[in-house]
């Protein structure tokens, strides 16, 4: 992988800086991003323990909207490929219990039509109730056209689903993973989501053609009101973000910096951040080393689990 | 009015029994038929939605004639669609028809093609589910102009410079073409699928040797689609030199599209499809499985576990798959 910055990846670094100042949702000074790791189980404490990471991160929701985006992409009893459904159902209680007004989830599939259906399979159904009242399928979201302020990709515009737009928060909530074209899967390729399949079909090869990581950095500064909570209690390794292995970490990673957040997923996955190219555009260098992100909670080195990658990324590896 | 997933299961195995009878008249092989124990399957801790019938699904039209794809929504072109064809299925209202052919008409680009919904300034592949609509209640030259633009569709894996120059000089004027989902894009299996059946359809109006070449050289891609396991996924049966597996509503489609061909290939997938049928976990992934494999005489066998309609367009899909099964295909006739 090339690892040289260059110039647009430097002014990408300078983007993800405005970006954090526009949003208002955690109080406090924020220059150095902070990236909590915890360890978790979906057994036990999961509820208490997102709770804590929100109140860690000083995450002020009163009176907000705010959509959570888990990853849900195939059906999959085994939960190795979605999101699971508790981790979702103590973020939506988190935020409630912090007074948001509003707490919608939110999915848009890649491949599946069929998302409730996918969810059902998922255990989104039986795990949270009154899901369905609580879900918006954002494949088939009433849309609006949002106009791409210095794009990475060739992109100038994009339609995005309003529940997405309208929210003061969109929370990103990923399974660890690698994949197959660009690396590894996390907060920020989450966002892929957001993209409505009614527009760009299924999958929404229009953003493959426009370039992957490009697209990927373009989200991230279309939502630029986003907090990250990535479900590496069970992760996939090998051929993600689909047909992989699951690869337990028993972590969740969270934070306000999407870009400080993934980088510490890398690093706990033992992938160098620099060799993903969408952080690189998004971040720029500086802002993806280690020294730069304050860590809280465990230490990368005492959970660090080398994820097996497939040979076209073996150069990424730590 | 809502009709039970029971009272559903129940005018499906109906339906199947008298599919059954008229596929075997035709000298045609007809697949399982679900007993009825297994049509009782124990309830599930939350409760599955039950199917809206013609009634409801009427009920849920726009004030401007469209369908959305969720209650209060804004009309969209697909689920508008939809609505449509469940009402030539049967029952219907002449004047929403009417109303949802004019929103129809309305949305109607001046390229010919038909976008998502008319927010979004661009054509995309539901052109080619509304030209599966009758000509003549759409409007002859409404029609001809969004065949005119599908004809006009091509993936952009084929319509590249390199693609076209490694044509020439291979000597392949006949390049496996198919559709994509949005202009710029590659081609893959749903939107080919719905393109060859419009196409299928108009070429009964226009003789037409291009419809009928491109019509061939898109079930070819279809073809080069198939799965290790039989079956269609989105469009990529292999990545990165591993397989991937196929998809019961996918297949249900390309089934469909390729009706009139016979090659063995397809024995493989029509036995995937009948697998997938068993364990399907979707309501539209059965409705167009039960379509597909009714296209090839064959009725579709029914899944282990009771299944949700949750949507407007899975109850429609219901409602012409039922159809179908009864011999009446909207997609084919």
């Amino acid at each position: 992988m090339d690892s040289k910055i260059t110039r647009r990846e430097a002014l990408g670094a300078a983007a993800s800086g405005l970006a954090l100042t526009r949003c208002g949702l955690v109080s406090g000074s924020q220059s150095t991003p902070r990236v909590s790791i915890v360890r978790a189980s979906y057994a036990q404490g999961l509820y208490d323990t997102v709770r804590r990471l929100l109140v860690e991160h000083r995450v002020d929701v009163r009176g907000k909207r705010v959509v959570l985006k888990p990853n849900l992409v195939e059906f999959d009893p085994g939960t190795t490929i979605n999101t699971h459904p508790m981790l979702v159902h103590a973020a939506l209680e988190a935020f409630r219990g912090l007074g948001a007004a509003d707490v919608r989830i939110a999915e848009g599939p890649g491949h599946r039509r069929v998302t409730l259906d996918l969810a059902d399979a998922a255990g989104y159904f039986e795990t949270i109730p009154h899901f369905e009242d609580l879900f918006t399928d954002l494949n088939t979201d009433d849309v609006s056209q949002v106009l791409l302020r210095d794009p990475f990709s060739r992109l100038t515009s994009m339609y995005f689903p309003n529940t997405a737009l309208a929210a003061d928060l969109v929370v990103s909530i990923p399974k660890m993973k690698t994949h197959h074209w660009v690396g590894a899967t996390l907060s920020m390729k989450n966002f892929f989501g957001l993209a409505p399949g009614s527009v760009y079909g299924w999958p929404k090869n229009v953003l493959h053609w426009a370039g992957i990581d490009e697209c990927i950095a373009d989200f991230h500064s279309a939502f630029p009101r986003h907090f990250a909570i990535v479900d590496g209690v069970v992760g996939m390794e090998g051929n993600g973000p689909i047909q992989g292995n699951p690869k337990p970490v028993g972590v969740l990673v969270a934070g306000r910096d999407m870009t400080a957040v993934d980088a510490t997923c890398c690093r706990i996955m033992k992938i160098n951040p620099s060799g993903i190219r969408y952080l690189r555009l998004a971040a720029g260098p500086n802002h993806l080393d280690e020294e730069n992100i304050r860590q809280i909670g465990e230490h990368i080195k005492s959970v660090q689990t080398p994820f097996e990658l497939i040979p076209q990324f073996h150069t990424i590896r730590l | 009015m809502w009709v039970g997933v029971e009272d559903a299961f129940s005018l499906g195995a109906n339906a199947r029994i008298g599919a059954v009878g008229r596929i075997s008249e035709l000298g045609m092989c007809a697949g399982e038929v679900c007993p009825a124990a297994s049509r009782l399957a124990p309830p599930t801790r939350h409760h599955p939605p039950k199917l809206m019938d013609i009634a409801t699904i009427i009920g849920l039209q726009n004030r401007d004639g469209g369908w959305s794809y969720r209650k209060a929504g804004s009309s969209w072109t697909e689920p508008t669609v939809f609505a449509l064809l469940a009402q030539l299925c049967g029952q219907s209202d002449a004047q929403s028809v009417e109303r949802g052919f004019t929103w129809l008409r309305a949305a109607q680009r001046p390229d010919g093609g038909w976008p998502p919904s008319p927010s979004i300034t661009q054509s995309t592949w539901f052109t080619a589910m509304v030209a599966l609509l009758p000509r003549d209640a759409l409007g002859g030259s409404h029609h001809a102009s969004a065949i005119g633009w599908l004809m006009g569709q091509t993936g952009q894996e084929t319509d590249s410079f390199a693609s076209r120059m490694r044509s020439e000089l291979l000597g392949t004027s006949n390049p496996r073409v198919g559709w994509p989902f949005f202009p710029g894009a590659a081609a893959w299996v749903t939107p080919t699928a719905m393109s060859i059946l419009a196409l299928e359809k108009a070429r009964r109006h226009l003789n037409s040797n291009g419809i009928q070449k491109r019509i061939e050289v898109g079930r070819q891609f279809l073809v080069d689609r198939l799965c290790k396991d039989g079956g269609w996924n989105y469009g990529r049966s292999n990545v990165l030199g591993v397989d991937a597996p196929s998809y019961p509503e996918t297949t249900g489609q390309a089934l469909l599209a390729l009706d009139e061909v016979e090659l063995p290939r397809l024995r493989n997938a029509l036995d995937a499809a009948q697998e997938q049928a068993r364990s399907c976990q979707s309501s539209e992934g059965l409705s167009w499985l039960q379509l597909g494999l009714q296209a090839h005489g064959i009725v579709a066998a029914s899944p282990a576990r009771r299944l949700a309609s949750r949507r407007l367009v899975d109850s429609a899909l219901w409602i012409l798959a039922q159809s179908a099964l009864r011999g009446h295909n909207v997609f084919l006739e």
